[in-house]
């Protein structure tokens, strides 16, 4: 096992360059000038030079990489060219709040999408499972803003029981009131990935009850109940964690959407008005952090995954 | 004769499909005593394996399946057994192997958890117990070094190490009966050779009947008392092997018999095989089911479906031609 999280570990290194390299060339390649957009549309050529010199944008490339690369590796992002305050601390301030919508977003995926995934397939072909095949059909299809929207008209116009937008921290005006403003975009947000996890959930758990060593277990004397809970359930993880896993990553970059719908200062919005503003230190930072996210993510499933399966260690 | 163990009676087993409800197993009955190797052979797709998970009732009653007759095992009718108490038998009083070893241990846990499994539902004992009695499962199958094997997963092991491990399973709890439904169809030659010396081994010192489901006739031969002969759900012949090899009666049989290949007289006989295939559950033949594929097929054939009739001591057969001849004969 140890082994095998050290062979993992150290083919995140390749991973990694390649993520920030990529990351680097997207941004430095698309047109548009950050020294123009902050100077305005009066601005000289001479003062664009000047201000280009002193953000280092006058270098070539490869160098500005490696600079930018080098404060990486020492834990700067840089500073922003239109907001206050270092990119450390502007992430910082702006990713909480979309981390706390994406953990509401996929537990609420999860612990609805998971039980009926199961339901449905027990219950195959039966009434039961149409209704939820149905529903999460509707749940895959619903684009999150028109759920964003249909949430608030039902919760907030209608039966006034959560606020239709704002955002409040915790820190300031404690859990009840924090969970009353993240239910809304959190149910929106993760109304997707709760249909996929339905339907990931259905057809893994479908797939583990016809196999061969169910039927083996059976011919033991191995009970309905436990069958289910000890066989089908420990061999349908892998699958079911796995979605889930991609949903957190999916709803990390769904945030947008239901951030602007609900006016929440998280990074999606961030990373909208940086784009337009051509804030390189910016964009570059969050999609290096949110691609971050992404590997530490799926090698912390990986790595689940090679605790219950001895398979995957032996590989 | 011995004591009848298991005694099948006109079993029916009956699938709800998309198409609507097929028949796959029609009418057997079949019987096994206390000690014996039972073949049950046929060719693929004639209902071996539905009727032994039959007996077992593996399918989901719920949803898949009808089972009509009766199931007799130990003076108990099994198809009428509550759940719970059908739950004991399983692996308790009657287990099974299957064919595919690798797919029908469960991936995620070790060899002795597997074995465990069984004897800590059928036998109050602690769980070392059980490891101990499990790690003695892996030795009396012959398996090398059953410390160390006891704690690797299925994937660890050879072919032949897994179909060994899954008789261990079935053996732990000392069933009355096992039910080895194809056991070496996926091993080599000399595993396959080992295997059943095995379930023979064990056959004679447990005292523990068996039903042997097979298609090679060779095996058949070498291993069974008696033989049962299935077509297309149905028992086309019964007789102890000996008569079944030197006297087949059943054209099937008979067919099935011709496909050996043997070496006479050093010169390599012409192997024959039987015409056509085994129709699928939704065609089955009016009358003789055999009758399209039969070379002895008469007009009689087809008006109706002949009855399993007796001919001899323990042979009964079901065919209008022969056992007619036989009757024949006799008067
Ligand atoms: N669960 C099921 N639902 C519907 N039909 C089934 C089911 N299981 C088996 N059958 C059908 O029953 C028939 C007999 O199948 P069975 O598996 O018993 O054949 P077999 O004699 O064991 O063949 P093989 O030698 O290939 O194992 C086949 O036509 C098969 O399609
Ligand atoms: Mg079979």
């Amino acid at each position: 096992m140890l082994n095998y999280i050290f062979r993992r570990l150290l083919a995140l290194i390749p991973v990694l360059l390649i993520v920030s390299l990529t990351i680097f060339l997207l941004i430095h390649l698309v047109p548009g000038d950050p020294a123009a957009a902050m100077l305005g549309e009066n601005a000289t050529q001479e003062q664009i030079d000047a201000l280009h010199t002193a953000m280092g944008l006058d270098l070539p490339l490869p160098l500005q990489y490696l600079r930018w690369m080098g404060r990486l590796l020492r834990g700067d992002l840089g500073t922003s060219y239109f907001m206050k305050g270092t990119v450390n601390e502007i992430l910082r301030d702006h990713m909480v709040p979309t981390l706390q919508q994406t953990a509401v977003a996929v537990a609420f995926a999860a612990l609805v999408g998971v039980p009926l995934g199961m339901i449905a397939a027990v219950h195959r072909g039966r009434a039961a499972d149409r209704l939820i095949s149905g529903f999460s059909t509707v749940g895959v299809s619903m684009p999150s803003f028109l759920m964003g929207l249909g949430l608030v008209l039902l919760f907030s116009v209608k039966l006034r029981l959560l606020p239709s937008s704002g955002y409040k921290e915790i820190a300031v005006a404690g859990w009840r009131t924090h969970m009353r403003y993240m239910l809304l975009p959190g149910i929106a947000l993760g109304f997707i990935e709760m249909g996929l996890i339905i339907r990931m959930t259905r057809s893994a758990v479908l797939e583990i009850l016809s196999a061969d060593y169910m039927r083996m277990a059976r011919s033991k004397g191995v009970s309905r109940v436990r069958l289910f809970l000890k066989h089908a359930l420990k061999n349908a993880l892998i699958g079911i964690l796995t979605v889930v896993g991609l949903s957190f990553i999916s709803c990390l970059g769904g945030a947008a959407v239901t951030e602007t719908i609900f006016n929440i200062p998280g990074i999606g919005k961030l990373t909208l008005n940086a784009v337009m503003r051509r804030d390189y230190e910016v964009v570059q930072a969050v999609v290096l952090v949110v691609s971050l996210l992404n590997v530490v993510c799926t090698l912390i499933l990986d790595l689940f995954f090679a605790m219950i399966d001895p398979r995957i260690r032996l590989q | 004769m011995g004591e009848k163990i298991l005694e099948v009676h006109n079993l029916t087993t009956r699938f709800a499909t998309e198409r609507g409800e097929v028949t796959a197993v029609q009418g057997i009955s079949f019987h096994v005593d206390r000690g014996e190797i039972l073949g049950l052979v046929g060719e693929s797709g004639c209902g071996k394996s539905v009727t032994s998970q039959s007996i077992l009732r593996l399918y989901d009653e719920r949803r898949d399946v009808r089972y009509e007759g009766e199931i007799r095992f130990e003076g108990r009718n099994l198809l009428a057994l509550p759940e719970k108490k059908m739950r004991s038998v399983r692996g308790g009083e009657i287990a099974m192997v299957f064919q595919d070893s690798l797919s029908s241990l469960d991936p995620l846990f070790t060899c002795a958890d597997q074995i465990m499994e069984s004897i800590l539902i059928h036998r109050k004992i602690s769980r070392a117990k059980a490891r101990a009695e499990a790690v003695e499962m892996l030795r009396l199958v012959g398996i090398p070094d059953p410390e160390k094997r006891a704690d690797q997963y299925p994937h660890e092991l050879s072919g032949g190490m897994r179909q060994r491990v899954m008789i261990a399973c079935a053996l732990s709890c000392r069933p009355k009966l096992l039910i080895a439904d194809e056991p070496t169809t996926a091993l080599d030659v000399t595993i396959q050779a080992q295997i059943m010396e095995l379930i023979r081994d064990l056959n004679e010192k447990l005292n523990m009947g068996v039903i042997l489901i097979t298609h090679d006739l060779a095996v058949v031969s070498e291993m069974c008392t008696r033989v049962a002969v299935m077509y297309l759900g149905q028992i086309v012949e019964e007789a102890d092997v000996v008569t079944l090899f030197e006297h087949p009666l059943h054209p099937y049989t008979q067919g099935l018999l011709r496909s050996i290949p043997t070496v006479k007289g050093g010169k390599r006989e012409e192997l024959s095989v039987i015409e056509g295939t085994v129709p699928p559950l939704d065609r089955i033949p009016e009358g003789c089911r055999f009758r399209p594929r039969c070379p002895n097929a008469s007009p009689l054939c087809s008006g109706q479906m002949p009855g399993l009739k007796p001919v001899g001591e323990g042979h009964r057969v079901r065919c209008f031609l022969c056992g007619g001849e036989e009757k024949e004969a006799r008067s």
